[in-house]
């Protein structure tokens, strides 16, 4: 283990069920656990299609440094920010790693010079559909749910509950503010039906987003005097899913217009490995006793779970 | 509803209530072009209608500050500091200097 990489909580105990974890901060799946998180995301896929009918759209591992920065990512994220880079293709530059150690006996890659690094890894999965309907012109509420691997650095790590990389679920509406509003309002009663029937509580509490520097932040300091983040929160102090009015944020940031204004936009965004946490702390470590989230959703919706919404 | 300065400001509102409000009225219709002056009461939302947004926070503090002669610390601010202008003077230039809004 590597300092600030600690791996209290689940790692050995829950092996058997098919998690892995890395110093790095970051786990593997396989087995009882991969199957229940496959499983998870069908049911929420169910619940954007039958809601919605959302479009799912899936996107890279990473996004350009200039289009997160459309929104300012990088003034107020730099600490979780993780940038994708590479060596310089010069070749004297490819030989003069070659020749060197190439790895240090920590495991730190012995790097000659690199190329400009112009991409962020995926901090949130929502981000590229923003920028990927760039400059539309709204006629009603666009709804969509896309999924990824999301990368945010913290100063800790601990398996499921905070990971460097980790899979994110998220539904999207784009249109005017009484749309998204409605969005967010039918999204939560839906998690609330789907995590009742999980037997799985939660809390919804007011919450900001993880600022560097945040009181010197206008959006932190508007969150702070008009609340726009809510979480649910599983055993008191771990959010497993949160709902976000974006206003016009990304509507303004990405040109997309409604009724001839910067749309608004709202988010529901769910953290995979977290609810795998939460469902096997409430079910417990024998999958036999876990629920069966696809089918729970088919049951709150009335869509089989086998079956496209 | 009152959406002018008025001579008994002072006795409804403390020391410079009036002068405050006619200032962050505005100092708002400044930011929102498209803003009739009319439509501008003291109890105008001023967040759900985006007329103040997150860009003018950090003006709009400092505005605050100028008036009322002492720092405001940004940790205490809370949901609805900025409601509208009624709550904005009431919270912020009226009680007595305090370096706390009264959320």
């Amino acid at each position: 283990m590597t300092a600030g990489c600690a791996a209290p909580g689940p790692a050995a105990e829950w092996e058997p069920l098919g998690l892995s974890w890395h110093p790095s901060g970051q786990s593997s799946l396989s087995g009882p656990l991969l199957a229940l998180a496959g499983r998870l995301d069908r049911a929420f896929l169910l619940l954007a299609a039958t809601l919605w009918g959302a479009r799912e759209e899936r996107h890279p591992a990473s996004m350009p440094a200039g289009t997160l920065q459309r929104v300012d990512y990088l003034h107020s994220f730099p600490h979780q920010a993780s940038f994708p880079v590479r060596l310089d293709p010069d070749e004297a530059n490819l030989d003069a790693f070659r020749a060197g150690p190439v790895l240090g006996p920590d495991g730190d890659v012995r790097l000659t010079r690199l190329a400009p690094a112009r991409e962020v890894l995926t901090p949130a999965a929502c981000y590229h559909l923003y920028a990927g309907h760039e400059g539309t012109s709204l006629a009603g509420p666009l709804y969509l749910t896309t999924s990824n691997t999301c990368f945010r650095h913290e100063a800790r790590y601990e398996p499921l509950r905070r990971q460097w990389s980790f899979t994110m679920r998220e539904f999207v509406c784009m249109g005017s503010a009484p749309e998204t509003e409605a969005f967010l309002a039918e999204g939560r009663s839906a998690v609330d039906l789907l995590l009742k029937r999980l037997d799985v509580a939660v809390e919804w509490s007011v919450a900001t987003d993880p600022f560097f520097r945040p009181l010197q932040n206008p959006q932190y300091l508007m969150q702070r005097v008009q609340p726009s983040k809510h979480e649910a929160v599983y055993g008191g102090e771990l959010a497993i899913g949160s709902a976000n009015q974006h206003h016009d944020h990304f509507g303004a940031g990405f040109s997309i217009t409604r009724d001839g204004g910067p749309a608004s936009s709202a988010c529901i965004a769910f953290g995979i490995e977290r609810w795998l946490f939460a469902l096997v702390r409430r079910h417990g470590t024998d999958p036999a006793a876990w629920p069966d989230p696809a089918g729970v959703a088919a049951q709150v919706t009335g869509v089989p779970a086998g079956e496209p919404a | 509803m009152s959406s002018e300065p008025r001579a008994d400001d002072h006795g409804q509102h403390g020391p410079g209530s009036g002068d405050a409000r006619a200032m962050l009225r505005a100092w708002i219709l400044a930011k929102n072009d498209d803003l009739d002056a009319g439509a501008l009461s003291d109890q105008t939302p001023l967040l759900t209608t985006r007329y103040l947004r997150s860009v003018h926070l950090p003006e709009l503090i400092l505005l605050l500050e100028r008036v009322r002669g002492t720092p405001i610390d940004v940790e205490y601010l809370g949901a609805g500091d900025f409601r509208d202008i009624d709550t904005i003077v009431t919270g912020f230039i009226t009680p007595a200097q305090n370096t706390e809004p009264a959320s």
